[in-house]
């Protein structure tokens, strides 16, 4: 993950205030120590928080992280709900505008928005109940361990009496909330773990929610680029004269990208380009069609797929240039194991495409920005403008404002925040004008960052009763910490050694080389193991074959009763195979495995740890006359820990599955001459309703283990499941992403 | 620059604005009707979906001068309350995720129960295959337009 720290130490801090209504305000957040100090207490009310409970019994709930579809904003406000004890529709979710440290870890990435925030935010609304059940007890003069909550109220049993929320908050504001409040076992839950329907579908269906394009500011301007068609291209000239004399561009600006870095070296922009800046969106597009400019292409003009594909294939046939994992002898295992089996797994470059393309607007006025930013990344939002803007890092958290908009869709690309480097270099040119900068879907498809390609060497041994004893992985691929200039090496975020079957292969060994290349590199959903999954689940599938056993048969007896494992990559330190077990079986029998498939049809089976949680699909798939894969069912199975939204945890794994179908069967970028081929989505096609699986089933494991994520869970296996249905249907193993059967 | 008095919503609604500009920015920008979304800007996403007259097109390929005097429908104004029976459908099956495409989505559907009351899976994805979701949000959408359906034909409330 790059998650830029908000750059606080870790303290929490409970807090109560007064909000401008004379309200009860309760936060928890990390200070500073100076912040802290500065913190008075008079001052609580400007500071924000979570709960807000008027006087007239309103509650406002805060639920800090950027919403992008997963259901984010239902689920936190559930938490803190839950714990406060109020009835759910009373409760109006709202989302805090500003990056602000007290709202915690405001960033949406890597399916950690539930685990990251379970405790601390059920602890903000554990502390508000407690402040007011102290306000209640005061006023009654009876202890507090005899008060109960009920659905916004304060109850004393004994004498019957009962006073609600809104009665109480003048004094419960003054009061300090426990720094460790009690929280309710989760048999007394009435919001949390119970279905619950997505906050804001009325606004949503009515067209009212703002997403980044809605943001409207008086004179506001619109900005389109012309980027350079070639990685690393430069403008050499252009003019600007024609494209100024459309009725409405107001200015032509050169967009000098590759001069600004992060201090690490990190590119805060993809491509140079030229600007056209007007009053309207039409305007600026007419504008940009009238501009005439010279490209300089600089040394990337030859950069293709087929020359990168090659120097993979050399990369990954000759000696590792890193072996990231070696256990037992693999060589000597190979040698006299009774069977081995060679593959090479092959998956593209993908975008993430989320239907509202990248946009940003900004204003710079007296030395600051504003920022209204679809992200889900608000860290990386001020930092990177405050580097095109050449602003002293000291000064972003002063000069820089994040308002953070509900983005149209993220599925990674809202990570990376090139955007906002767009945006505020592009705002300073006509300082005290806001400006929205719009990527249209050809400039996004162009000129964004790529989830990695990869070819995975794989070998294996059998030996003469058909066990795997022997196995190898060499992936060859572009890194995204190299492009991110990260501390971490390059393999990490491109392979996850632990994966299984590592820990159940005497003999297993995971080797990396790494490719150089201009290509920018960014996130997909799933990341990594949405790539390397399918080069794990179907090579196993392969052998499984190989050996005369069946898929699942195989993977349950490799894996055996199951065993903790530490597990070094992202979603660590642990990986217990035995809930991996729990997610294969539950799949398997919901989804018919082992049963006969309708005729023309046959299934496949996959499972995976992802970030912490574990998924299995079972895929059934058939072959249109067109030689086009048809997905008519998938079964998925998912052991998340608990479960805050089941109804949302629904919803998720049914995205989840169709965003499988855009790996397994639609999606590769593809580079020729140094520029990207795919131009819209006529030949980058994200699947349709007509090719979505009739279809789509979603099993949650019951569990009482400690939330971990859920958005990105059930895409690598379910992406590996229909690749091993492919391959049972046809008889042809599936080595390559996308799904091509000739 | 030309003039062109649009009927949107209902409303008479003054423009001036150059005879080429895609309706899309007409709403978005002129007017200030947002809920209108731009996806892909060459008619291949559905996320622009309005009604001209009863029918839904795509509001990015079409040229502002060629629906001047027709009857334009936006999501904005299907129904005054957000309660058409599609609207009331989505909200029940609990559809969208980040819910960018719906709007268009709604619009589609809506257009599609004005031709067929009681459209069959096939009918529906012939009907829907122009507009994408990227949340994959698909087996909703379709229980929900049968839901609108029921909900149209008093089947349901």
């Amino acid at each position: 993950m790059s998650r830029t720290a908000p750059g606080l130490d870790r303290r929490t801090f409970l807090k109560v205030g007064a909000t401008a209504a004379g309200g009860l305000l309760v936060g928890t957040w990390r200070m500073s120590g100076q912040e802290a100090a500065a913190a008075a207490p008079g001052r609580a009310l400007a500071l924000g928080a979570f709960v807000e409970i008027e006087p007239d019994g309103t509650v406002f709930v805060y639920s800090p992280r950027p919403e992008v579809g997963s259901g984010v904003k239902t689920a936190l406000a559930m938490l803190i709900a839950e714990e406060l004890d109020v009835d759910w529709k009373t409760v109006r979710v709202r989302q805090p505008s500003l990056l602000d440290p007290k709202y915690l870890d405001q960033f949406t990435g890597g399916s950690a928005g539930i685990s990251d925030s379970w405790e601390p935010l059920r602890k903000a609304g554990a502390a508000a109940r407690a402040v007011l059940v102290a306000a209640a007890a005061e006023r009654w003069q009876v202890a507090a361990a005899d008060l109960t909550t009920e659905r916004g109220a304060v109850v004393h049993a004994a004498s019957g009496r009962r006073l609600a929320y809104g009665d109480l908050v003048g004094r419960a504001s003054e009061l300090k909330p426990p720094d460790n409040p009690t929280l309710k076992s989760s048999a007394d839950f009435r919001i949390a773990e119970k279905p619950t329907a997505t906050v804001d579908l009325h606004d949503i269906v009515t067209g009212r929610i703002t997403y980044g394009l809605d943001v409207r500011l008086p004179g506001l301007l619109h900005a389109v680029v012309e980027r350079s068609p070639v990685l690393g291209g430069k403008v050499a000239r252009f003019d600007a004269a024609r494209a100024l004399a459309v009725p409405g561009v107001r200015k032509v600006v050169e967009l000098p990208a590759d001069r600004f870095a992060l201090k690490s070296g990190r590119p805060v922009m993809v491509a140079n380009g030229v600007a056209v800046i007007a009053t309207s969106t039409w305007a600026a597009m007419k504008g940009r069609k009238a501009l005439s400019v010279e490209w300089e292409e600089g040394p990337h003009a030859s950069e293709s797929s087929s020359a990168l594909r090659a120097r993979l294939e050399k990369l990954a046939s000759g000696a590792p240039g890193k072996v990231v994992r070696n256990d037992g002898d693999v060589d000597a295992a190979l040698a006299s194991a009774a069977r081995t089996l060679d593959a090479v797994y092959e998956v593209p470059f993908v975008e993430a495409a989320p239907l509202e393309p990248v946009n940003c607007t900004a204003l710079v006025k007296d030395g600051k920005c504003e920022l209204w930013a679809p992200t889900q990344n608000p860290y990386n939002t001020r930092s990177f403008a405050g580097t095109a803007l050449e602003l002293p890092e000291d000064s972003w958290k002063t000069a820089i404002t994040v308002n953070m908009i509900r983005p149209g869709g993220g599925f990674g690309r809202r990570l990376d925040t090139d955007y906002a480097a767009e945006a505020a270099y592009l705002a300073a040119q006509v300082p005290g004008e806001p400006v929205q900068v719009l990527s249209t879907r050809r400039d996004e498809l162009a000129h964004s960052l790529y989830r990695s390609n990869g070819y995975h060497r794989m070998r294996a041994g059998l030996d003469a009763g058909g066990n795997l004893v022997a196995w190898s992985q060499h992936l060859a691929n572009c890194s995204r910490y190299r492009y991110q200039h990260g501390q971490s090496p390059p393999e990490a975020s491109e392979i996850y050694q632990d994966d299984f079957p590592a820990g159940h292969v005497p003999n297993f060994s995971v080797a990396y080389s790494e490719a150089r290349s201009a290509i920018p590199i960014g996130y997909y959903r799933s990341m990594a193991p949405g790539a390397t999954n399918f080069a794990l689940e179907c090579f196993l599938d392969e052998i499984a074959r190989a050996a005369g056993k069946d898929p699942l048969a195989f993977r349950l007896a490799l894996i055996g009763e199951g065993r903790e494992l530490p597990y070094s990559n992202y979603g660590g330190p642990k990986m217990d195979t035995g809930r991996l077990r729990r997610v294969l079986e539950l799949a398997a029998e919901k989804g018919d495995w082992g049963k006969a498939a309708p005729k023309g049809r046959a299934r496949g089976i996959a499972g995976g740890f992802v970030f912490g949680s574990y998924s299995a699909a079972v895929a059934e798939v058939s072959i249109a006359r067109d030689r086009s894969v048809r997905v008519h069912r998938v079964t998925s199975s998912v052991d998340c820990g608990r479960v805050v939204n089941p109804a949302g945890a629904r919803k998720q794994i049914e995205g989840a599955v169709n965003d499988a179908l855009n790996l397994a069967l639609k999606l590769a970028i593809t580079f020729e001459r140094g520029r990207v081929v795919q131009k819209n989505f006529t030949d980058y096609p994200p699947v349709r309703m007509r090719e979505s699986p009739p279809r789509i089933e979603g099993f949650l494991v019951e569990s009482d283990k400690a939330p971990t994520g859920l958005g990105e869970i059930p895409v690598p296996p379910a992406v590996s499941a229909i690749a091993n249905a492919v391959s049972a249907l046809t008889g042809k193993r599936v080595r390559k992403l996308p799904i091509r059967v000739s | 620059m030309a003039s062109f008095t649009l009927s949107v919503n209902g409303q008479p609604r003054r423009v001036s604005v150059d005879p080429d500009t895609p309706l899309l920015w007409v709403l978005r920008d002129t007017l200030g009707l947002t809920g209108t979304k731009y996806g892909c800007g060459e008619g291949l996403c559905g996320a622009c979906t309005v009604h001209v007259d009863r029918a839904a097109v795509r509001s990015c390929v079409v040229p502002v001068s060629s629906v001047a005097r027709q009857k334009i429908t936006t999501i904005e104004g299907l129904s005054s309350k957000g309660d058409h029976p599609v609207q009331r459908a989505w909200i029940e099956e609990d559809t969208p995720q980040c819910g960018y495409c719906q709007p268009g989505q709604i619009m589609c559907a809506a257009s599609l129960l004005a031709f067929r009351r009681n459209p069959t899976d096939a009918e529906i994805d012939d009907a829907m295959s122009g507009n994408i979701c990227r949340c994959g949000t698909y087996p909703r959408i379709r229980k929900a337009i049968h839901r609108a359906a029921a909900i149209a034909a008093g089947r349901k409330s």
